[in-house]
Formats: structure tokens, C-alpha cells, sequence
């Protein structure tokens, strides 16, 4: 069951909505700061590509279209527990007709228009559940008594998980299957079938077995339910105009007519008892077969009906050519006067660009964010979406498309790099020593990247802004580590003597486990009421599972506030895996809170690393180190970061 | 040879050349077009006074805009870009630079319209806002911004700390704006308002609270802002050494921050209660942030 489905604008106003289930506004809220904004890959399923990706959240599913040019969201949400195959459908073919229909007012200000969808979007879920006819029973029964309930299908590829028909039906379904099932009978499957939406319950199962043949008055019921419906989409003057052009194009549109041409009246025939019969599917087939004289019978309602439909068909048709045009485009550009012209647009603006336009610069523009030390993976993923941004857009007047995708890619990297909330460490201390406990903040890293360095690099900003720290050694692995940090602390000690704070080493020899370590440190420091606790960790390959596996355990015992992971600016293409070993090492609910890029100042102009570790995970850089002195210590400028690797 | 010459450019110039006579014509038959479209471009993009709207995420920015630009708010979500609407005041406020004319001046109604800027609160997001700030907008000057704030969420500590934050970035740009400033008139100052939304809900902060609690917000941001590390900058642009003074809000002022503060930077920041959606179905209450964008007009 579906339970909303949402035509939003991107800058936020929802300009269509059509509610079965109220879902709460922060459902849908999630997926655009999740997913839209923030870009958080590892929150979506992507599927096997060939159905639309899916985000979820607290028990609802969401699959979404973004209508780029126009600027448009389409989102529909429903449970998690139900399985809705025809939804990529619905969702493509409402986009095409909601573009379609109001492109040229959605080209204005929106935030005024109205847009009478219903009636399409009523016609379109009848016509997509109908297409898709494997419905599960529950959903069908609801379809026989409510004017509009979409059913809920198991599956497209029919029959292949149904249970066989019953053998009394087989004799009834089985000759008419052509004309209900036009997908199945392409698809080659074996005539004993069972076809449209079968209820699971026998008595059911023989009443519709019994009254399909008949549907023939109802169908006509519910023609006029929808005719009624989507009466103020046109008037009564519009469609006896069109009359006869609707009776000739339908049947254009309709590949599959001829399957059942023949044994349409036998259906008709057959019993015209049952007046209860609500197969989608079947309802839909005769008047695309012979529109005429269903329009004698019915009248002007039903005309609307046909109107709408055809309509419908002609955009949705229409949407589909252009798709396919602009992405033949390239190969016809050949002819000269297109090439001329497109030289001239690159140069002046104004054109519309295209895949092939943007795939030499694209390639252009990923070697250059290779050269400034940017993963592949990370590069790879940063220009597709941008292309995914570009593809369809019109260039400004006297731009060419190189710096179009410049400043495309410039504002992707600013998003990425900007912190989703504010990263005042300071501050945050400040809030947790108010509730009487020290404030934890450990570090973690691979070998040598700088760990216990920037370690003491934190702890003097703290000690400079009068704060008691108190240095926990947990690496008790390397020989050597804690003595390292006992001369930080002498050093620190003896700098921040005038400033105010104080400093002191925890420390328990080599070999204990660090996770017990830790949390003594923290028990301690709360005893002693010191304001911080800075706890440095054992380095650690990111591929040692071993290693990497005791970090749970960490993060549980010593409940760190705040965990750092350092990594190289030197280290290029390993950074997305360190990154993404690291963020999920520390169990079901923890992840990294940010990034210390070490030895910023040895690579120049190469910054890329921090573009990859953030790329990799969704977590901010916190602090950047610059040297070799305490000092050397800084927060991250998004914008200089930004021309560094644009330069 | 000399200008004076038979054959010379000048002599050219005046003689009954046909070359002469078709650049002539030329000249003057463009120049007007040419004059015309120039004159038209430059006014073309419609230069109505225009406001801004910022303020965190959820605070109400695009429902106000709704609801101001077609009667009623509509359902909204994360805003993801910025969107802008024209606007025109209602007959019952006046703006300020028309308190004199009759209300049937054909001219009075020109003098309401004005552009309301909406941009996105998340914090990824801020950039539209802030660089809208920056640079003079295209069209029209900017003639205030509109703070939207939730004042339910200000209640809380977690939400007056986005706000806070928000808030001071906000007056530091305005500010900086103000002291970059070279020459000795200055910019036109930029007044802030902010508009305390969701007043209707119980759980609201009350407007005596909400200006008190904001600048204790924003206090607490421009004292961990002074002491903060610095930003990479310029380590990494390699270079001139030459290191920027960092400049805090309200710099001069010991004490806890006030608004008053910043009168001297030229911002006038007034707190104003309100909500776009109405206590159980009454109509919206706006009339106090209508007042004060009629002011500035
Ligand atoms: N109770 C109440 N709710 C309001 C009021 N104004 C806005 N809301 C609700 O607040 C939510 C967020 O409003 P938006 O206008 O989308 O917020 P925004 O400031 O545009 O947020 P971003 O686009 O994310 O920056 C919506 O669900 C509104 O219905 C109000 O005055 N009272
Ligand atoms: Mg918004």
C-alpha cells in the first residue's frame, strides 16, 4: 500500500500531494537532508540497478525521482512490509506527466500555481497496478469496495512464485489470459498461468473466476466514478471535440490490441450475471479496443475518460522520445550546421548540454583531482554527480561548459567539505563539564600518520584555554609509546605553566588491555575532576581484523565523546579504505566523529586526501596539522581547501 | 599628408561619399536600438527592494513565504535550494517612503512590491545565504533580512545553540561588511529582524524570553569563536605570510553580548514574535514582521 506520494520543489514547497496513510513530515524531511543533501551513500540500497534506489526510515520506504530542470522532488513513501513493484513505474510516468503538464508554469515562480493532478494521478495508478497484475488478495478485496486502493503486487515477473490455479478455473481464465495479461503473453509464460490479481482465499477465487467474463457493467461503474473524477481537467466541450481524434489514436498507442481483438465479444458474452467483478486489468482493455461503440454505450463521461488517457499517453509518450533524442543527439550533432551551432552556444552559452558535451572535460577535470591526490574512487564518484547535475542544463550566456563544470564542481566540493553542524570543541566541553563529568575525546589511526603528535597538538589548545587535561596512555602495544607521552606532557607542562592549565599523564605500563585503561583514565578523571580526557590509542592497520576488532570493546568501555581518526595528507589512495574501516570498526551505532588530516604542510597544493576520507564517510574534517610545533594546529577553511584543489 | 588635404580623412568625412553616407545612416539608424536595449536591459531585471529570508533549518523561512506570497502556508519541506518570490504589502500597512501619498496614487502601488529571497537553513546549505549577503544582489538592493527562528526550539539548549550560531554569522558578515567598508559614507545599512516563529505553540519560548535567550546564545558563540583555533587558510595557500587579524563580533564591548552592541557596526536588530500557522486553525499572525518590512520600504 502506498502510503504518500509527494510532488515537492526542490527549495522546498510541496506542490502536489496525494495522502492515503499521513506520514509524518520529517519521514520525507530525512531523505532530502540524508540523502539529497548530505549525500550519504551508505544509507541507500541502490538494488541491482535496474530499480530506482531505495532510502529507509523508521518502518517506510521512500523511492524518489529528481526532475533536475525543473527543479522537482517526487517522492513516494510506503511500509516497509509491503512490496510494491509497480512503484518505479508509477514514479517515472508521473514525473513525465507532471513536467509534461506544467512544465512552462514550473518554469515561473511556483510557489503561486495550482495543479489540478488528481485526475491523472488517479488514472495512472489504475493503469500501472493494472499493468502489473499479480496482486496479493488483501489488497484486492479492498479495490472491490473503495473507488481507488492500489493494490499491492508480489511481483513482475508473473506466475513464477503462484501457486497453480485451481483446477475448476483453469477451464474459465485460461483461453482469456491474452486479453488481461498482455505482459505475460510477450513473455512467453505457459498458458496455464493464472493471470490477474487472483484472491488466496477459494470462495473468492471462484467468484471472480466466475464473474470476469462479465465485467462489463462494472467496468462501465467505474468509468463513470472516474469520469466524474477527472471532470474538471476538461470541459464537456473539449471532449466532444476530440472525440473522434481520441477513437483514432488509441489505438495506436496500444501495441497489444490485436491479442484480444477477437475474443473480446466472447468475454462480453459469456455472463452477465455477476455485477462484482473489479479486475483492473481487464477494465481497462476494451476501450482500447473498440473505442466506438463503448462510447455509444457509456456516453460523454466516458469520453473524458478516453481524453485523459490519451492525453496522458501522448506526454508520457512524448517525455520518453526526448530521453531518447537527447542522448541520440550526440551522434546526429555530425551535421554541420549542428556542429557550427554548438561551437558557437559552447563559446556564447545558451546551450543545453548533453553527455557527449560534458564526457571530455568531465575526464579532464577527474585527472586533475587525481593529481591533487584525490582517491580514484573518490574522483569517480565526485564528477559523475556532477554530470548527474549538468546532463540537461542550460549553460549561462558567455560561459563555456569548462567553467560551467568548474563551478559545478567547486560548489560539490563545498558541500562536501562544509560540516553538516557547527565543530566548536570548545563549546561542546564546555556543555559536558557542566553535568559534572569530564569530557572524553580519543584518537585513532594506522601507523605513524601522527597519532600521539596531534594529540599533544589538541591538548595544548586546551591548555590554552585553561582547561585540566589529564593524557591517557592506551597504547600499550608499541614500546616505546608511553614514555613518547610522558615527554609531550613534560613539554606541555612546562608551556602552559603561566597559561592557567594543568596536565598529567595516566598511565599503566605496556601490555594491560587499553580498553580497561581507558576507562580507569575516565573514572579517575572524574574523581579528580579533570575537565578533559584525551585518550591515545595503539596504531593499527585498517585491514587487521584483529586489531580493528578491539576497538568495539573501546568504544564501549571508555564512552568517548568525541573519536578522531588521523590520517596523512601523503596517503592518496588508501584513504577511502582506512577512512571507512576505521568509521565502521566501532560497532552497531558508533562511527567517527571527524578526521585529523596530519602533515598538511608537506604536500602543497595536494589536499585531495581530505577530499577522499570525507568523501568515503560523510564525516567532517575537524583539525588540520601544519607542523611540527604545538601550535601547528588548525581548523579547516572549506573556501582556501576549495582553490587549493580547483587551482 | 595633412588633415588639410584634398583627399584626406577628414575632407572624406565630409564629402557626399557613399561610404560616408551609409555609415551615417547606419549610425543612426542603430544607435536608438542599440540605446533602447542597453536602457532596457538595465532595468529589466525588476530592481524591487529585496529581503532576505535566513534562519536554521525548520524555522518556518519557506511556510512564511507561502503564506505571504498566496495567502495561505502550504506544506512544506527541506528546502534544498533558494527560491524567491515578488511580493506586494497589503493595503492595510503603508510602506514608510509612501506615508504621504494618497491611496489611490497609481505610484503607491509600486512602492509595495518587493522580492523576498528564501534560502536554505541546513548547515551545508548556508552558503547561499551567506554569499547573498556578501555580494549585491542582482536584483534590487538588499533592503533587510528576515531572521526566522523557531521559538519552541529555542527553548532548548540544542536548538538555541544552531540558532545562536546561525545568528552570529550572520551579524559577523554584516559587520565585517561594515568595517571592510573604505570609503566614508559606508554601505546602506542592512536592519535585522528576527522573527520569532511558532509562537502558537505552548511549548514556544515567550517573546520576552526570546530576546534574552538569543543573546545569551550568541554570547556563547563569540567567546568560544575568540578563543577557537585559528582556520587553515593561510598555511595552506602558500604563503605571503602576512597573518589576517581575526575580527570577533562586537570586538570593542567587554560584557556579556548585547544587540545594542552592534548599533555601532550600523545593524539594528529588532525582535519580533509572530507565527506562520495559526492557533488551531486562526489565521496566521504576521502583522508585526509585515510592520517592520513596510518600514524599510
Ligand atoms: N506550529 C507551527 N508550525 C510551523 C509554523 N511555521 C512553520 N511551521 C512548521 O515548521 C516546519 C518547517 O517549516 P519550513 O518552512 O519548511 O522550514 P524552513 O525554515 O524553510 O526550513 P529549511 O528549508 O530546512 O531551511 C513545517 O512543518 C511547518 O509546518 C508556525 O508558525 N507554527
Ligand atoms: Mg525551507
Amino acid at each position: 500500500m502506498l502510503d504518500t506520494f509527494e510532488i515537492l520543489s526542490t527549495s522546498g514547497v510541496v506542490l502536489w500531494s496525494r495522502t492515503y496513510v499521513p506520514v509524518h513530515s520529517y519521514v520525507i524531511n530525512s531523505l532530502i537532508r540524508e540523502v539529497l543533501i548530505e549525500e550519504r551513500t551508505n544509507k541507500v540500497a541502490y538494488g541491482d540497478g535496474t530499480t530506482k534506489p531505495t532510502y529507509r526510515k523508521d518502518g517506510y520506504i521512500m523511492k524518489w525521482n529528481l526532475a533536475k530542470d525543473f527543479g522537482l522532488i517526487f517522492v513516494a513513501v510506503y511500509q516497509s512490509l509491503v512490496h510494491l513493484t509497480w512503484i518505479d513505474k508509477l514514479i517515472d510516468n508521473v514525473s513525465a506527466l507532471f513536467t509534461g503538464l506544467y512544465g512552462e508554469q514550473l518554469k515561473g515562480e511556483t510557489s503561486n500555481a495550482k495543479f489540478p493532478f488528481d485526475p491523472y494521478f488517479d488514472r495512472e495508478m489504475q493503469r500501472v497496478e493494472a499493468s502489473n497484475d499479480t496482486s496479493t488478495s488483501s489488497a484486492f478485496e479492498v479495490t472491490s469496495n473503495t473507488e481507488f486502493t492500489p493494490p499491492s503486487s508480489s511481483g513482475t515477473d508473473h506466475g513464477a512464485d503462484e501457486p497453480p490455479p485451481m483446477p475448476g478455473l483453469r477451464k474459465a481464465t485460461a483461453p482469456q489470459k491474452p486479453i488481461y495479461n498482455p505482459d505475460t503473453s510477450t513473455d512467453a509464460t505457459p498458458v496455464p498461468t493464472p493471470d490477474t490479481s487472483r484472491p488466496s482465499t477459494p470462495a473468492s477465487r471462484i467468484l471472480t473466476g466466475k464473474t470476469r467474463p462479465g465485467s462489463k457493467p462494472s467496468r462501465r461503474d467505474r468509468k463513470v466514478k472516474a469520469a466524474e473524477n477527472s471532470a474538471p481537467a476538461s470541459s464537456g466541450d473539449e471532449t466532444s471535440a476530440r472525440k473522434g481524434k481520441a477513437a483514432g489514436k488509441q489505438k495506436k498507442n496500444r501495441v497489444w490490441n490485436e491479442f484480444g481483438a477477437d475474443e473480446e465479444d466472447k468475454s462480453i458474452n459469456l455472463d452477465y450475471s455477476t455485477v462484482s467483478a473489479n479486475d483492473p486489468a481487464d477494465f481497462e482493455l476494451p476501450d482500447a479496443i473498440n473505442p466506438e461503440s463503448w462510447g455509444r454505450t457509456t456516453g460523454k463521461g466516458q469520453f473524458v475518460l478516453k481524453d485523459l488517457d490519451e492525453e496522458m499517453d501522448e506526454i508520457i509518450a512524448s517525455a520518453n522520445a526526448k530521453k531518447e533524442s537527447s542522448t541520440a543527439a550526440g551522434g546526429i550533432v555530425g551535421s554541420s550546421l549542428g556542429a557550427i551551432g554548438g561551437l558557437f552556444r559552447n563559446v556564447v552559452g545558451g546551450k543545453t548540454l548533453t553527455k557527449e558535451d560534458l564526457e571530455k572535460p568531465l575526464k579532464g577535470m577527474e585527472d586533475h583531482l587525481l593529481k591533487k591526490n584525490v582517491a580514484r574512487e573518490a574522483a569517480v564518484r565526485l564528477c559523475d554527480s556532477v554530470e548527474r547535475d549538468l546532463i540537461g542544463l542550460k549553460t549561462n550566456s558567455f560561459t563555456t561548459i569548462e567553467s560551467t563544470l568548474r563551478t559545478a564542481m567547486e560548489r560539490a566540493l563545498t558541500k562536501i567539505l562544509t560540516p553538516t553542524s557547527s565543530l566548536d570543541l570548545l563549546r561542546e566541553i564546555s556543555t559536558v563539564t557542566s553535568t559534572n563529568r569530564p569530557y572524553v575525546l580519543s584518537i585513532v589511526g594506522v601507523n605513524g600518520v601522527g597519532k600521539s603528535t596531534n594529540l599533544s597538538k589538541i591538548a595544548f589548545f586546551l591548555l590554552q584555554n585553561h582547561h585540566r587535561v589529564l593524557i591517557a596512555a592506551a597504547d600499550t602495544f608499541r614500546s616505546g609509546a608511553v614514555e613518547q607521552l610522558r615527554v609531550h606532557v613534560r613539554n606541555l607542562k612546562e608551556l602552559s605553566k603561566r597559561e592557567g592549565g594543568e596536565v598529567d599523564i595516566f598511565e599503566k605500563g605496556y601490555g594491560k588491555d587499553a580498553a580497561n585503561i581507558a576507562a580507569d583514565a575516565v573514572t579517575f578523571a572524574k574523581e579528580n575532576k579533570y575537565d578533559v580526557v584525551l585518550i591515545d590509542t595503539a596504531g593499527r592497520r585498517h585491514n587487521d581484523a584483529r586489531l580493528m576488532s578491539s576497538l568495539e570493546k573501546f568504544a564501549k568501555l571508555a564512552k568517548p565523546d568525541k573519536i578522531l581518526m588521523v590520517g596523512e595528507a601523503l596517503v592518496g589512495s588508501d584513504a577511502v579504505a582506512q577512512a571507512r574501516n576505521f568509521n565502521n570498526s566501532f560497532g552497531a551505532g558508533r562511527g567517527l566523529d571527524g578526521f585529523v588530516i596530519s602533515k598538511c604542510d608537506t604536500v602543497g597544493d595536494m589536499v585531495g586526501t581530505l577530499v577522499s576520507m570525507v568523501h568515503a564517510t560523510g564525516i567532517p574534517v575537524v583539525f588540520l596539522g601544519v607542523g611540527q610545533h604545538y601550535a601547528d594546529l588548525r581548523g579547516l577553511n572549506v573556501g582556501s581547501v576549495c582553490r587549493l584543489l580547483m587551482s | 599628408m595633412a588633415w588639410h588635404d584634398a583627399d584626406s580623412w577628414l575632407t572624406l568625412a565630409f564629402a557626399p561619399h557613399p561610404g560616408t553616407l551609409a555609415l551615417a545612416l547606419l549610425v543612426v539608424i542603430a544607435l536608438p536600438i542599440l540605446l533602447h536595449a542597453y536602457i532596457y536591459r538595465r532595468r529589466a531585471p525588476d530592481s524591487f527592494p529585496t529581503f532576505l529570508l535566513v534562519g536554521p533549518s525548520g524555522a518556518g523561512k519557506t511556510s512564511l513565504l507561502t503564506l505571504l506570497s498566496h495567502g495561505a502556508p502550504s506544506a512544506t519541506h527541506t528546502s534544498s535550494t533558494p527560491t524567491a518570490a515578488s511580493l506586494t504589502l497589503p493595503i492595510t500597512t503603508t510602506p514608510a517612503s509612501s506615508r504621504y501619498r494618497s491611496n489611490n496614487d497609481p505610484s503607491a502601488d509600486r512602492a509595495r512590491k518587493f522580492r523576498l529571497l528564501d534560502t536554505p537553513g541546513h548547515g551545508k546549505l548556508r552558503h547561499y545565504a551567506l554569499s547573498s549577503l556578501t555580494k549585491t544582489s542582482p536584483g534590487g538592493a538588499l533592503k533587510g533580512i528576515i531572521f526566522v527562528l523557531d521559538a519552541a526550539a529555542l527553548g532548548e539548549d540544542a536548538g538555541a545553540a544552531e540558532t545562536g550560531e546561525y545568528l552570529h554569522d550572520v551579524l559577523l558578515l554584516l559587520q565585517k561588511r561594515h568595517t571592510g567598508n573604505k570609503t566614508s559614507k559606508g554601505p546602506a545599512a542592512i536592519p535585522v529582524l528576527v522573527a520569532a516563529n511558532k509562537m502558537d505553540l505552548f511549548t514556544a519560548l515567550p517573546q520576552s524570553l526570546v530576546k534574552l535567550r538569543l543573546e545569551k546564545a550568541v554570547e556563547e558563540v563569540r567567546k568560544t569563536r575568540g578563543r577557537a583555533l585559528k582556520d587553515s587558510g593561510i598555511e595552506l595557500s602558500a604563503g605571503d605570510g602576512e597573518e589576517e587579524e581575526r575580527e570577533g563580533l562586537a570586538d570593542g564591548y567587554e560584557g556579556t553580548f548585547g544587540f545594542k552592541m552592534l548599533e555601532d557596526s550600523d545593524i539594528e536588530v529588532k525582535v519580533a514574535g509572530g507565527s506562520v500557522k495559526g492557533d488551531k486553525g486562526e489565521g496566521a499572525d504576521v502583522q508585526e514582521w509585515w510592520g517592520w518590512v513596510a518600514e524599510q520600504l
